[in-house]
């Protein structure tokens, strides 16, 4: 008998937002190849690739008025204008109105778990735990909560939204399973939300094992002078430590003037950045190429002597495993979920500048260290494929399925 | 009659602290960490000294007055012998006591625990000739019987011996060579007529060093009159036990707590219980038994993985492209005759560094993990190669100052010359 799994997201390919619907898609993918039955939800209707079969919550009719009345809206009065948003998922900033989509999401998710027929529910990232937790009320079935990051990883530091840690305690105290990224994360949740150790399992994300496709290379020229490419790929914010990058690259054009640093991302610290790297004098040495996805994305890997991924904490880093299945060697923060399961790459403190610095000179000057990091880091990459993930939670789902044996109708 | 020959191996590196490349032409020290890692020289000696060295000597020491029977081998590496005389004089002195017994023999070796051999041949004769007066000068005594690093060796290496005068020659007592035969008997070394190889038996001499503490190991908790039975079992069908490990398996990779200590206490009471068993060092066994056939090893044979062969030490890129560099800097350095410099790169062909940048993990890895000081094996690589880049930098400016001195000397005395034809050419004289 195939399980089915009732599953919450917030956002799948190919609509372009990070990691989060990178990971649910591959995940996804995987388990339906496995013979599970995934009914994948989102808040809204979108295009989607692959093959499970998706609901969308923005369709279900007649609900509105539920929400006032659901005691899953603890922060809005009867007052409160609901937002309600149209199909076109456009992105907003994080703030008070996602809180509020979050809640009317929740809303949703208990009427279709009323609906649908399902053995467990699978919620992702904290925007979609309140329409676990729903579902779960609405069903009695099994909850896991899938943590991919969280509000101490935005934050960068223990300043974080009071709200959405509020949504992440709950969420982690009456779910009946936790899935981390990482022990990283594990490690976070327990210190900071008090999350119980022992409902905490760790599933490492892969990457999709892919055949190695020969792209024509950007930035051409600046190789062509000799120059040395070094590449930071993702958001321009505070959790992704760019201005550590900036400043490790200072460091390096004293030695090895001839490097060019390329930031590829978009974030609300790009002007921060910008001012650092011209108060440095290092504009002669950066590239910014603005969010480069699917193969303009791989193209700039590929052209890339090393990526650096300097976050300040980093749940997992997908970003690292594309790259360096792609034939880039990678340094990456040991504050990452991903230096966990990766051997062949460099590794350096966020804070420590000096031995990032050391380390990308060390990448640049030696071409054995090269040539090593980017052969085993291939294979190790691969190794690392989102059907060994997907293996792991395919268990925890049968482990889980024998603790509620009779399927339970809520009528 | 059944000879057992324990033969135990002394060795620290100077191991490289985290060159950064920014200390490339700015700092001339390599191997003066002062952290609180295993990167600090002077504290891994001073804590191997206190859990190893010193309690595992006092023991030998009350073993060899308590058995006139019992004796034993040891090889030094020239870098520990340094760093004993530098943080740890009263190690030292222990160890000179015990010599002084003369049941005590002491193997050759490289001084710099390399592989010169295999890289160069002139570099290797210089190490171990540094590495003879070195034994000779601290024991009084001179080496008869040899022992390449990491127990590395071929045939070539046992002819070079013999033609040196050396007795014998140690080598891992492994199937694959041996075939049906025994390590337990002496054997003669391709293209070779004197010199017998003493074979390490592997199966017995890892019981102790790697097994002893292994709660997994079906024979664990492991006591000296079972292991003594074991050896005895080798009545009738063998002649010498060669027991060869590193020193530093009593008290530090086996610790204290395990029962190291005790097992060793009582081996040699357990082992001369059967009347016909006793001890002999390498020279004695050379000397006792007659050679039972060929050994050959074309390729490289060394005690360590399940390789037995170098790839440990020079199996991946980086390593490879290390060891490369540093022996393509040999006519150089040894050119600018500044011992400061030919030193700090002697000190660099230490094969311990190598071995460190071991990225064989899914296999053998635990064992390079356990004795790696760094990080990772990039982190020793990129430690390395920073260091050996600023050893070139120092040979390269040594050398050009060769070059402007000899050019002063050599103006000095062309000038006259010149300048008297340069007076004659004025002068119209042809």
């Amino acid at each position: 008998m195939a399980l089915k799994i009732l599953t919450f997201g917030w956002d799948y390919p190919p609509i372009k937002n990070g990691g989060l619907g990178v990971a649910c898609y591959g995940l996804t993918t995987e388990l339906v190849k496995r013979g599970v039955e995934v009914i994948f939800v989102l808040p809204r209707t979108q295009d989607v690739d692959g093959d499970a079969r998706f609901i969308f919550a923005n369709k279900k009719n007649g609900i509105k008025a539920r929400v006032v009345d659901s005691p899953l809206v603890p922060y809005l009065s009867s007052n409160s204008p609901l937002y309600i948003f149209d199909g076109d998922g456009s992105r907003r900033i994080y703030a008070r109105n996602l809180i509020e989509e979050v809640h009317h999401y929740a809303a949703k998710a208990g009427v279709i778990a009323r609906e649908e027929d399902f053995d467990i529910i699978h919620a992702h990232d904290w925007t979609s735990y309140l329409a676990g937790l729903s579902a779960k009320e609405a069903s009695g079935k099994p909850l896991i909560i899938h943590v991919h990051a969280t509000s101490f990883d935005q934050a960068g530091s223990k300043n974080v939204d009071p709200e959405v840690y509020k949504i992440e305690k709950r969420a982690f105290e009456e779910a009946d399973c936790i899935v981390t990224v990482s022990n990283l994360t594990k490690d976070i949740i327990v210190r900071e939300h008090g999350a119980d150790p022992a409902k905490i399992v760790v599933v490492h994300n892969g990457c999709t094992e892919l055949a190695p496709v020969e792209l024509t290379p950007v930035l051409s020229e600046l190789k062509a002078q000799g120059k040395k490419i070094v590449l930071f790929h993702g958001r321009i914010t505070i959790q992704k430590g760019p201005d550590y990058f900036v400043r490790a690259a200072r460091r390096v054009v004293d030695v090895a003037p001839n490097t060019v640093f390329v930031i590829s991302g978009w974030g609300d610290m790009e002007h921060q950045v910008m001012h650092l790297v011209g108060a440095l004098g290092l504009s002669a040495n950066f590239v910014f190429a603005g969010a480069l996805w699917d193969e303009e994305r791989d193209r700039m890997y590929q052209s890339a002597d090393l990526l650096v991924m300097p976050s300040v904490s980093e749940p997992f880093g997908l970003v690292v495993l594309e790259a360096i299945q792609r034939g880039t060697p990678a340094l990456i923060s040991k504050q990452s979920g991903v230096s966990e399961v990766l051997t062949n790459v460099l590794k350096a403190d966020f804070w420590d500048v000096e031995e990032m610095a050391n380390k990308i000179v060390a990448l640049l000057r030696y071409a054995p260290l090269d040539r090593q990091l980017t052969e085993y880091g291939k294979s190790e990459a691969n190794r690392h494929s989102w059907g060994k993930a997907a293996h792991t939670i395919q268990e925890l789902y049968e482990h889980i399925s024998t603790w509620f044996p009779t399927p339970k109708n809520n009528q | 009659m059944l000879t057992v020959c324990p033969y135990f191996h002394v060795h620290q590196p100077h191991r490289v602290k985290r060159f950064r490349v920014f200390d490339i032409g700015n700092d001339s020290q390599y191997f003066n960490d002062e952290s609180e890692t295993d990167l600090n020289n002077r504290r891994v000696l001073e804590k191997v000294a206190r859990k190893s060295y010193l309690p595992t000597n006092a023991i030998l020491k009350e073993l060899l007055a308590k058995h006139p029977e019992f004796r034993f081998a040891l090889s030094f590496s020239g870098t520990v012998l340094d760093q004993f005389e530098a943080y740890a004089p009263e190690v030292l002195v222990s160890f000179q006591e015990l010599v002084k017994t003369g049941r005590v023999e002491i193997l050759a070796d490289t001084y710099y625990h390399s592989l010169a051999f295999f890289y160069s041949l002139p570099e290797f004769e210089r190490q171990v000739t540094e590495h003879k007066k070195r034994i000779q000068s601290l024991f009084g005594v001179t080496p008869k019987v040899f022992r390449n690093t990491e127990l590395s060796y071929t045939n070539s290496l046992a002819q070079w011996c013999e033609k040196n005068g050396y007795t014998g020659i140690m080598a891992e007592g492994w199937e694959p060579v041996l075939g049906w035969r025994s390590p337990n008997y002496l054997y003669t070394p391709t293209g070779c007529s004197k010199i017998k190889v003493l074979l390490k038996n592997y199966k017995l001499s890892d019981d102790i060093a790697f097994r002893f503490s292994q709660q997994s190991w079906k024979s664990w908790p492991l006591n000296a009159d079972t292991y003594a039975e074991w050896v005895h079992a080798h009545h009738g069908n063998g002649q010498t036990i060669n027991l060869f490990m590193d020193y530093e398996t009593f008290g530090e990779h086996q610790w204290e707590e395990t029962g190291i200590f005790d097992f060793l206490r009582h081996l040699p009471t357990a082992l001369l219980r059967h009347p016909d068993t006793t001890f002999r060092l390498p020279s004695e066994t050379v000397a006792a038994y007659d050679s039972v056939g060929v050994f050959d090893v074309p390729h490289v044979l060394t005690w360590a993985d399940t390789d037995r062969d170098l790839t440990a030490w020079v199996g991946n890129d980086i390593q490879k492209g290390a060891i490369a560099a540093t022996y393509a800097l040999e006519n150089d350095v040894l050119q600018t005759k500044d011992t400061a410099l030919i030193s700090a790169w002697r000190k660099l062909q230490t094969s311990d560094h190598f071995y460190y940048m071991c990225t064989k993990w899914f296999s053998d890895g635990d064992v390079h993990a356990y004795f790696s000081p760094y990080e990772s094996p990039y982190d020793a690589y990129i430690a390395f190669m920073n260091a050996l880049s600023d050893l070139q930098l120092r040979v390269q400016h040594a050398l050009s100052a060769q070059l402007v001195e000899k050019g002063i000397r050599d103006k000095k005395f062309a000038r006259p010359k010149q300048l008297k034809q340069r007076m004659r050419k004025k002068a119209g004289v042809a």
